[in-house]
């Protein structure tokens, strides 16, 4: 076992994690953190997408182990005082959500693209939400949703 | 029935009621539900096609480390189940007829350990002769895949003889005679491929016992109730003795019908006396997936000179791989929709669904409707380019109308085709579009077309209850699930609009087979339609009862009473109101006694109204209609082809909810391209070659064309509030669409898909 410590949604953990233990894994069955789906269990899907260190990656495809000292954000960690985030909010609105399977994952691609660029073209919304798959809406509502939800994080910023 | 101005509730686009949960990632799937003391289970699929099971060995399996229990067919019971054809079992028993059939399975205390004594599971086989081509299939010396054949019971008048698991014959009119008439026969042929659902969510269930000891499935299914009747009929005992709860569903799409591991689950929970859960990998859902079959289509058809169809001779070929399950529904329903959506008055259809040893197919939207919906509208512009008629003309001239009668002998109601024709051609602003230049850029040409979709609207029974609570809110109960559509959301504003409620009053119980009355499931774009017939008239029965009540606590006369927003008042005097919370104490402490409401629905009836020979699809209460446009780019050099934008129109009767309907649009056209152009489970030897979602492909942000989804509203007669529902022909039309936008950019025409690149340039070579 090799023992980590990682922050997860603001908090830190303490974990002996297996040398094939995948980041997905830990928050899935240690902490509980369901919010956070496999669809493939091979990085090809998205569903699983949380952001490490700021950035969004696919916990399936990240050992435990090497996400020791890392800062992970899920879905779960998204809102704030009870207050859904803006784009949690723009998903529910314009009809981006139908079987919702693929949405936490979607979100946090999404947030890791807004907080590099807070005003994104068509082109770098798709580009940015390119590895979530999504076999419900064929996007367009999410591309509405997070024009709408960066249009009002720039306006409360 | 309210005037559609008058409507408060429908017609209104709210958010959909598990939005909350859903981007909170606190939405519970199959896959997340966890019990006390739970096992997790893995199966041991078969890797041969057809081989006899010459011995099965479970003992080292068994006594491996964190083992709770194996189980294999001879801990199953042996009564065959299905769909339409009772041909399946739980596990191989004797023998395996297809790559991906289980075989046994292990429940140890984690994935791991049962994945490890999976592997110390003996099998040994004695391959049999193989068969992998549907064609072949009906060769004399091919091996016989069920030779029990005719023992097995059907739910229908069943045809069924050596490796034909379904044989379907209807005709309308004289065919022979129409082909006289003809000036013109064409005759073509068409392919269809294996398509798998692609639900992002794997399939899942948690099989253990509830409070009471009761053995309970939690699964993410399309079909609570009959989920619930065949876990029954696999295990064998009362349907008192097992309970079914639906769990958030991760998308569907004709992939989590009836069961699928629910019953291996089941009898491991039953061995081990512990909760049991499996989660299919991807590779696995997909080895052991049901996917949409593949079909051959040839279709002959007549025309005169001037245009109009005189007779149709069409026969359809679909692999239903080792078991039939929904495969026959589908052929079902693609003969009855020989015609299209096109008058043709002499008409002959033969349908076949073949055994081989190819995967287990099944179903998935669009059903049988959506392979014959592309090999029709093919066929309409390949006749139209031929004679060098307007395709859109040509199509005009044939459209079918009030009155007429389809092969199965149904005559067709509530016709709209015309309709979104027009709709979709100015929309799309095709007259203008189609004399564009075909040529853009170096190599690249540009095209348009054009395809039209007929499917089923109504199927069988749905039924629903309403409770009041003493606040005066409301809780709906049915079994209907919702896959991700939306329709719990529309249900709930349907129920408001009869109620005169608000839409926040008003919730939807868990489905569960114990308490929610039963509904056929959330299949065959019939939710709105079925369930909320079921769920208006439960509504209109609670509505009279608080009526009567109303009245007499008002002092007048029922039919002076009208709600809104929770409140009846008197429409002569709105000085006199009472809120229904106030309605429903007086009955709960006074007089009437609570009000629950209920209803059952059966749209159309039977199966014995059809003439015709081993037809297994009851006839439909009405007809749902869309038109498709698309615009695409093709590469010459390539092969490549870009959708450019897809116009769809659907008339469905009433938008319950619009942005649910513009959902179901947009995602229903990418699902179509991705049919059209790249979506193919490539099986080779019975073997699945691209089990993953790198290998199988399905659109990306990258890959989907402008969406112009617009939703004509002509009121069903037998709708709720005059809704239909559209959850098929949203991906329907859009793929024979995009193969004649293709032949319109560069005239060369490919009657398979998906239409490769490979396609594309082999039919470019033929042509030259």
């Amino acid at each position: 076992m090799i023992e980590i410590v990682l922050t997860v949604n603001g908090i830190q953990q303490k974990l002996a994690v297996s040398p094939e233990e995948r980041l997905l894994d830990v928050l899935r069955d240690r902490l509980g953190l369901v919010g956070t789906k496999e669809g493939c269990g091979s990085g090809d899907c998205g569903a699983c997408t949380v952001l490490m260190d700021g950035r969004p990656v696919t916990s399936c495809m990240v050992l435990a182990a090497a996400a020791d000292g890392a800062d992970i954000l899920t879905i779960e960690g998204l809102e704030k005082n009870g207050e859904l985030h803006p784009l949690q909010k723009a998903f529910i609105e314009e009809g981006a959500v139908q079987c919702g399977f693929c949405t936490p994952g979607m979100i946090l691609s999404s947030l890791a693209l807004l907080q590099e660029n807070p005003d994104p073209d068509d082109e770098a919304i798709k580009r940015a939400i390119a590895g979530n798959l999504c076999r419900c809406t064929g996007y367009a509502r999410i591309f509405a949703a997070i024009k709408t939800a960066a249009e009002r994080m720039r306006s409360d910023a | 029935m309210r005037d559609k101005k008058d409507l408060k509730v429908v017609g209104t686009s709210l958010p959909r009621v598990d939005g909350v949960q859903k981007v909170r990632g606190r939405a519970v799937y199959a896959p997340d539900f966890e019990l006390p003391r739970m096992l997790f289970a893995k199966v041991l699929w078969s890797d041969r096609a057809h081989a006899k099971i010459v011995r099965l060995d479970a003992s080292k399996a068994l006594k491996a480390p964190g083992v709770a229990a194996v189980v294999s067919a001879v801990d199953a019971p042996q009564n065959r189940y299905g769909v339409y054809l009772k041909d399946q079992l739980i596990f191989a028993s004797g023998k395996v007829r297809h790559i991906g059939e289980p075989v046994a399975a292990v429940a140890a205390e984690s994935e791991q350990a049962a994945e490890e004594a999976l592997k110390l599971i003996e099998v040994e086989y004695d391959d049999l002769p193989t068969v992998f081509d549907p064609f072949e299939a009906q060769n004399d010396s091919a091996p016989i895949i069920h030779p029990d054949l005719e023992t097995y019971e059907a739910t229908y008048s069943k045809v069924a003889y050596d490796n034909v698991a379904l044989y379907t014959h209807l005709s309308v009119g004289d065919t022979e005679k129409g082909f006289t008439e003809a000036d013109h026969i064409f005759e073509d042929e068409y392919k269809t491929q294996a398509m798998y659902q692609g639900y992002v969510e794997p399939r899942a269930c948690v099989v253990g016992f509830d409070q009471r000891d009761k053995l309970t499935v939690w699964t993410s299914n399309q079909q609570i109730a009959e989920c619930h009747a065949e876990m029954a009929a696999a295990l064998d005992i009362p349907m008192t003795e097992v309970r079914v709860v639906g769990t958030a569903l991760g998308g569907g799409f004709g992939g989590k019908l009836k069961t699928h591991v629910e019953p291996i689950a089941a009898l491991l929970a039953k061995k081990s006396g512990r909760p049991v859960k499996i989660v299919l990998t991807r590779e696995e859902d997909m080895i052991a997936s049901r996917a949409r079959p593949p079909y051959t289509i040839r279709l002959k058809t007549g025309v005169t000179k001037d245009g109009r169809i005189t007779a149709r001779e069409t026969e359809l070929v679909a692999d239903c791989g080792g078991y039939s399950d929904h495969v026959i529904g589908t052929m079902g329903l693609a003969v009855t929709f020989a015609q299209g959506a096109y008058k043709i008055p002499n008409c002959d259809v033969k349908g076949y669904v073949i055994y081989t040893n190819n995967p287990n197919y099944s179903c998935m939207r669009g059903y049988g409707a959506h392979q014959i919906d592309f090999a029709n509208e093919s066929q309409m512009d390949m006749i139209a380019s031929r004679m060098g008629w307007d395709p859109v003309e040509f199509r005009r001239k044939n459209l079918i109308e009030d009155g007429d009668v389809l092969v199965s002998t149904q005559p067709i109601t509530e016709v709209t085709i015309s309709q979104t024709m027009d709709e979709a051609l100015r929309r799309s602003e095709w007259n203008k579009k189609g004399k564009r230049k075909k040529e853009r850029k170096e190599n690249v040409y540009y095209g348009i077309g054009i395809g039209n979709t007929i499917i089923n609207m109504g199927l069988l029974s749905s039924s629903a209850m309403i409770k009041f609570n003493g606040d005066g809110t409301a809780s709906i109960l049915t079994s209907v699930m919702d896959l991700g559509t939306g329709n719990h959301t529309a249900l709930i504003q349907i129920a408001a609009e009869e109620l005169g409620m608000l839409a926040e009053q008003i919730n939807i119980a868990e489905i569960d087979s114990d308490t929610s009355p039963y509904d056929l499931g959330q299949i065959a774009s019939r939710t709105i339609f079925d369930a909320g017939n079921a769920v208006r008239l439960a509504a209109k029965n609670a509505r009279e009862k608080l009526y009567e009540s109303a009245a007499e606590l008002l002092q007048v006369p029922e039919d002076d009473l009208d709600s809104e927003g929770g409140i009846i008042f008197s429409r002569s005097d709105r000085s006199k109101e009472i809120p229904i919370a106030g309605v429903n104490g007086y009955r709960l402490w006074v007089k009437g006694g609570p009000v629950v409401g209920s209803a059952g629905w059966l749209g159309k009836p039977g199966f014995a109204e059809i003439p015709g020979e081993g037809y297994p699809q009851p006839p439909s209460k009405t007809f749902i209609f869309g038109t498709h446009i698309a615009e695409v780019e093709v590469d010459i050099e390539t092969g490549r082809v870009t959708v450019l934008k897809v116009t769809a129109v659907h008339d469905v009767g009433q938008a319950v909810n619009p942005l649910g309907v513009q959902g179901q649009i947009e995602g229903g056209v990418v699902q179509g391209v991705g049919y059209a152009l790249m979506e193919e489970l490539q099986v080779k030897d019975g073997v699945i070659q691209n089990p993953d979602f790198l290998n199988y492909r399905m659109p990306t942000t990258l890959d989907i064309p402008e969406i112009d989804p617009v939703i004509l509203e002509i009121p069903s007669e037998y709708g709720p509030f005059g809704a239909k529902g559209l959850g098929e022909p949203v991906m329907m039309g859009v793929v024979p669409a995009i193969a004649n936008a293709i032949e319109n950019a560069t005239g060369v025409r490919v009657t398979e898909v998906p239409i490769t690149a490979e396609r594309y340039l082999q039919a470019m070579k033929k042509k030259e």
